[in-house]
């Protein structure tokens, strides 16, 4: 429930979670209609005992769970969710509970990351002859359940060290390499042609900012305006994220286009939001951008060269060039697996002490290119799946569910966390979902081929279903 | 009785930790991680980010009106319904190292909660708090208070104003609750020297000069009415991305949605922050929203902020802290904005950005 700024805070226990005697637990079982529902109901027809600790929900198939079900569940109480389904190949509808087994897959490991303890999440496949199956499942995740404890406070702020992972923190590259003004002059008179021969109705760039380094997002619809648009170190803003808007346009649109940008516009074009004629891109070089003084962890990898696909490419110098960046690594995938490597109460704590300064303001929502949707799942009142309370549970839900939604979609431009005013590390969730996607299903960001979880494969790995 | 005194860090500390002694929530800027201070109930003093320039990410409005909060919880067992009110606050609470912008935010949410309808969640929260000001020796790039009738060195919304000098403090009383704060602590500080209210004074000016922000004018909030139906709106609004960063660590806004939550056996009616800048803020049950476009949507924000006001009312809701600038995804600049807003209405040329 909401936590008024001036009340007391929480102390959790310091010593461990200790399970009280006789204690049961609570468990959500979210089943399909037309397998496990009947399964349980086999397991009661013929007389088999099993602990009366699940209350059922029933679902038409395990394909229509969403994962907000699940959070729902944990924000009511429960101690632990069970989702139980059809086995592969028995679905009701065809491939509902295949797809689902890919977005559990996801949303069991972004738990994980977070820092749930995945003893009290279980997923199963029952049909409605294994009325015997039924009843061992519950067993087990009885005893998983039981293991772990009753669902601590959400609200419990333990009086621990905060966990740090500035120590971590690289410095990818010392310095950006400087964008020449040639750079400059060529956006200037491209952008100058293109308007005049009525190529493009609109041209988006940037423009000089609050101070001289920082640049703003800026568009101009007639030639003589060019010379305001300004291009460096500070064009931190994806402009793909207005392209979807000018999609409602007559005329085409242009674009300064870095190579992170190139990537959401692809994403715009794969997910059908614009078409790749209706855009003129101007690839740029780029050499690593400024954020706060820094260069962001995006930027180690990438080796700043405009896109080739780019309509108009400038080549000039500027970029870092493939060769400079041939041996980096991603920083943060140090970083995530150090999160990994703690115990699943340390990432909890290390989650909520930045999920709780989540102010709800969207912008990670709003700065984010593919984050297209005209109704936000955040928006929906029926029923209310993110609580609008700005607390510890409307805050994990919307963070949990902005990465599960950008997972497999996600081109790393890393807006979000750049948006953030909480300085929620949006970039390190984006980067575990990338990693994680990458090892489960494989690519799924080039050109024609499906976002990873609208796709799914008989195949897919299923080691944790019970 | 002495208004002004001297005082030494330690001095300065020791109090501090006297409050937090007494059993006050002392709440001042405190370092989450490093480049991101936001306002925190202290343990003891030296937890206290207090320094001469930079300010917290966020107003400390949170603590007068709170990011949600419940304004009554019910439970229900059959047809009976219990409704209990949530509880008062148990503790006197203290603001210090208050920016004096954000100080003067918290002057214009009284104006909001407790001028003309009394808001109860609010006042009770008002009563118990202190506002400590902590006077500004340096200006960020975004700071543009002079510009909206403030000053770095301002009072307005504070009880005691703390002003850092070369070496130690300066602490000024400025209302009957802020000298009562002070307790005894105060019979053993010097009394500042003759000149205090000079070198104060001199600092708002040096401050000031390097803010160089030409003054947003009072008649301005006439033109930006007259010029409510100008299509220039859309421009202006374009880079805008439609999220409620600016409102959320804005010191003065003040917007909130209501909502029940609950189950079957109870629940509660909670007040949470929201934001014009929302399509869904204004958007009616029927579909019908009659701010249209983000255009719209960002001309009320800019309007609340420099048109709609009472006749007998001086200020702006803008109180210059700039934040909304700083944190803005789109990199959209409210005071540039006014101004090329008030130029269009005027039928001139764009404004320059300060």
């Amino acid at each position: 429930m909401t936590e008024s700024a001036n009340s007391e805070p929480v102390r959790a226990p310091t010593q461990p979670m200790t399970v009280p005697d006789g204690w049961q637990p609570h468990i959500v079982a979210l089943v399909c209609n037309w397998c496990s529902y009947a399964g349980a109901d086999m397991a009661g027809t013929t007389r088999i005992e099993y602990p009366a600790t699940v209350r059922l929900v029933r679902f038409p198939c395990t394909g229509r769970m969403n994962p907000l079900a699940i959070l729902k569940a944990f924000e009511h109480g429960a101690d632990g969710v069970l989702v139980s389904g059809c086995h592969p190949g028995d679905c009701h509808y065809v491939q509902g509970n295949l797809v689902a087994r890919r977005r559990f897959t996801l949303f069991r490991s972004l738990m994980d990351f977070i820092g749930l303890d995945l003893r009290r999440l279980h997923f199963a496949w029952v049909s409605a002859s294994e009325g015997h199956k039924w009843a061992r499942v519950v067993r087990e995740v009885s005893e998983s359940v039981h293991a772990v404890g009753p669902l601590p406070d959400w609200d419990d702020q333990p009086d621990a060290e905060p966990i740090r992972l500035s120590e971590l923190d690289p410095d990818p590259v010392s310095e950006p390499s400087a964008t020449t003004s040639e750079v400059l002059d060529r956006i200037r008179v491209t952008a100058a042609n293109l308007l005049k021969s009525g190529e493009v109705e609109l041209f988006i760039g940037y423009r000089a900012g609050l101070r001289p380094g920082i640049l703003a997002p800026t568009m101009v619809t007639s030639s003589d305006q060019v010379g305001s648009l300004e291009f460096g170190e500070g064009a931190v803003h994806n402009l793909a994220a207005y392209l979807a808007d000018a999609g409602d346009r007559e005329g085409r649109v242009g674009m300064v286009a870095k190579r992170c940008d190139v990537a959401a516009v692809e994403g715009l074009i794969r997910e059908g939001q614009i078409r790749r004629e209706d855009v003129r891109l101007v690839g740029v070089p780029c050499g690593g951008v400024v954020e706060n003084g820094e260069i962001p962890a995006k930027c180690a990898t990438c080796s700043g060269e405009p896109d080739p696909v780019c309509d108009v490419v400038i080549t000039a110098p500027g970029a870092r060039g493939a060769d400079a960046v041939a041996d980096s690594e991603d920083p943060r995938d140090r970083q995530v697996a150090f999160l990994e490597s703690l115990p699943a109460a340390d990432r909890w704590r290390y989650w909520q002490t930045q999920f709780r300064r989540c102010l709800r303001c969207y912008a990670c929502r709003a700065s984010c290119p593919l984050c297209y949707c005209s109704s936000c799942i955040s928006e929906q009142h029926r029923p209310q799946w993110i609580p609008t309370a700005i607390d510890e549970k409307g805050n994990t839900a919307w963070n949990v569910i902005r990465a599960l939604h950008l997972a497999g979609r996600c081109t790393g431009c890393d807006q979000c966390s750049t948006a953030c005013p909480a300085d929620i590390r949006l970039d390190l969730l984006n980067r575990k979902m990338a990693l994680e996607v990458e090892s489960q299903f494989g690519g799924g960001l080039s050109p024609g081929e499906r976002a990873a979880l609208t796709e799914f494969r008989m195949d897919d790995a299923e080691d944790f279903i019970l | 009785m002495e208004t002004t005194w001297r005082l030494g860090d330690a001095e300065l500390r020791s109090w501090l930790d006297g409050l937090v002694e007494r059993g006050s929530a002392v709440i001042a800027p405190v370092q989450q991680e490093p480049g991101l201070t936001l306002f925190a109930e202290i343990a003891a003093s030296d937890e206290a980010v207090l320094e001469p320039s930079g300010k917290s990410r966020w107003s400390p409005k949170e603590f007068l009106f709170p990011r949600s909060e419940a304004l009554y919880q019910y439970t229900m067992d059959g047809s009976a319904v219990q409704v209990t009110d949530p509880p008062e606050p148990e503790r006197d609470q203290v603001l210090v190292g208050v920016r004096p912008c954000d100080a003067a935010g918290l002057a214009r949410l009284d104006d909001s909660f407790l001028s003309r309808r009394v808001d109860p969640f609010y006042r009770r929260r008002r009563e118990r708090t202190t506002v400590v000001a902590l006077a500004c020796g340096g200006a960020e790039p975004e700071c543009f208070c002079t510009a909206v009738g403030g000053s770095p060195v301002g009072t307005d919304g504070a009880d005691l104003q703390l002003v850092r000098l070369e070496d130690g403090w300066l602490l000024r009383a400025l209302s009957d609750r802020g000298q009562t704060l002070l307790g005894d602590d105060a019979a053993s500080w010097s009394p500042a020297e003759p000149g205090a209210e000079e070198a104060v004074a001199e600092i708002g000016r040096r401050v000031a000069d390097e803010m160089a922000c030409s003054p947003v004018l009072s008649e301005w909030s006439e033109l930006l009415e007259r010029g409510f139906d100008q299509a220039r709106w859309d421009e202006l609004a374009w880079s805008c991305m439609e999220c409620s960063a600016c409102a959320y660590v804005c010191p003065s806004c003040s917007c909130f949605d209501m909502n029940q939550q609950g189950t079957a056996w109870g629940g509660e009616q909670v007040r949470s922050w929201d934001g014009c800048t929302f399509e869904l803020f204004t958007r009616h049950a029927s579909g019908h929203n009659p701010r249209q476009n983000r255009g719209h949507r960002f001309r009320q924000r800019v309007l609340h902020k420099f048109a709609f006001r009472d006749e007998d009312q001086d200020d702006f809701r803008c109180v210059g802290c700039g934040r909304c600038i700083s944190v803005c995804p789109g990199g959209m600049n409210i005071l540039e904005v006014v101004r090329n807003a008030v130029a269009a209405a005027e039928g001139g040329r764009d404004g320059a950005a300060r």
